[in-house]
């Protein structure tokens, strides 16, 4: 393999473990940039869009190289994003040659995810304390921990089934809705609309949204598209999950519920 | 107030473990999202309707953001994304298909419209926190 080829290897890497954990497309091209500045490739071209990679070098020359890389929408990692920020800073500053690189590249990709208990806890926590700010009261925030818990159970089983993210978010809303309905229904003096308010928090497409303009702001309207398109159709999912919950509810009770 | 901001910063700190930040951003993560929800209210406060307050609180929280990666010298992502959960319209969804379901149009178009301009926002807000040129920051984190 040629220099050029190694150092185009290395950058496009990059790149990917970038995308791959949720960076927004200006940042994963200058980075590729940078990287191919530092390692002294003259000649470039990078095309990034959220779910790929173009990249090839030193196209007049002998040693001329490409790259495709096809890169899949996939979790959010931002410590993986802050290590290989720092890593690309380091190349920039040419403190780090191209075998020293991988080694560092890797050691950025194997930084884990919390343990699947910490992860349910922090979820179930989060839920309780966005359910009081948004208005509800102790045993609302009680019962959002322990629904918030379960969703976080519930997605990280599905994510490990593959199932599609758009059937997690509406089976995940419509067992919020479902749950906080039961409550009520045994008779537990709760708010239940803040409830599900509360503990829905974690589908929102809060990520997808600010990814998304950040994009459009940067000039990159495809992928500006592709990330709205996703938080909309989350958000579409959301309300579905709870619409046929509360139709079915509707339905089977013969009444609605009263705010 | 102070319970709101605690809970708030509470918060943004498990949503920050859900999505894998370093732990020694932790706080500064919390603070940006406290300090955003914090915001809202106060807007909400002096008058301002939920669309207004969404607004400039998504402005403040992203110059907060921007200033915590110029100083911590990381992706302004790390603080950005992790916050702008406190501000993002889920009860707009909620209560949009609510009033769906109970036959309220009025209310349900009331809701919607409300519920998209809160996204837009959201999105003009972090557009007017980014248009603020690099180099204010970095003579912050000098200084």
């Amino acid at each position: 393999m040629s220099d050029s080829k190694k150092i185009l290897a290395l950058a496009v890497e990059i790149g990917d473990v970038l995308l791959r954990n949720g960076g927004e497309i200006y940042r994963v091209e200058d980075t590729i940039l940078h990287v191919l500045d530092a390692y002294g490739v003259a000649e470039y071209d990078v095309y990034v869009l959220s779910n790929g990679i173009f990249a090839s070098a030193n196209e007049q020359k002998e040693d001329a190289c490409s790259i495709v890389r096809h890169v899949p929408l996939g979790d959010v990692h931002l410590g993986r994003i802050a290590a290989v920020n720092q890593l690309s800073r380091e190349i920039s500053a040419g403190e780090c040659d191209v075998a020293e690189a991988w080694k560092r590249l890797d050691s950025c990709k194997a930084i884990p995810v919390e343990r699947p208990v910490v992860q349910n806890i922090c979820c179930g926590v989060g839920c309780a304390c966005f359910c009081t700010i948004f208005g509800g009261g102790p045993l609302d925030a009680f019962f959002s921990f322990l629904l918030g818990f379960f969703l976080q159970f519930l997605r990280l089983r599905q994510q490990e089934h593959g199932t599609s993210k758009f059937l997690t978010n509406i089976a995940g809303s419509a067992f919020l809705t479902a749950s906080s309905l039961a409550l009520l229904k045994m008779g537990l003096p709760v708010l239940q609309d803040k409830i599900v308010i509360g503990s829905i928090v974690p589908l929102l497409p809060g990520i997808a949204l600010t990814t998304s303009i950040r994009d459009l702001f940067g000039g990159d309207y495809l992928s500006g598209a592709i990330h709205l398109l996703d938080a909309l159709l989350t958000a579409m999912c959301i309300a579905l999950g709870v619409g046929m919950v509360m139709i079915l509810y509707r339905d089977l009770t013969g009444g609605v519920i009263m705010l | 107030m102070i319970l709101q901001f605690v809970l708030a910063m509470i918060a943004t700190a498990s949503f920050a473990v859900l999505f894998c930040v370093p732990k020694d951003q932790f706080l500064f993560s919390s603070l940006t999202g406290a300090l955003g929800w914090i915001g809202y209210l106060i807007f909400c406060g002096l008058g301002c309707g939920t669309v207004t307050a969404s607004l400039l609180a998504t402005f403040f929280l992203t110059i907060v953001s921007r200033f915590f990666a110029a100083v911590r010298k990381n992706p302004v992502t790390l603080y950005l994304m992790t916050s702008i959960f406190t501000l993002v319209p889920g009860a707009g969804i909620y209560y949009t298909s609510y009033y769906f379901i109970i036959d309220d149009m009025a209310s349900f178009a009331a809701k919607g419209i409300e519920t998209f301009k809160i996204a837009g926002a959201i999105a003009v807000g972090i557009i007017f926190g980014f248009s603020i040129p690099q180099s204010v920051f970095r003579w912050r984190s000098k200084g």
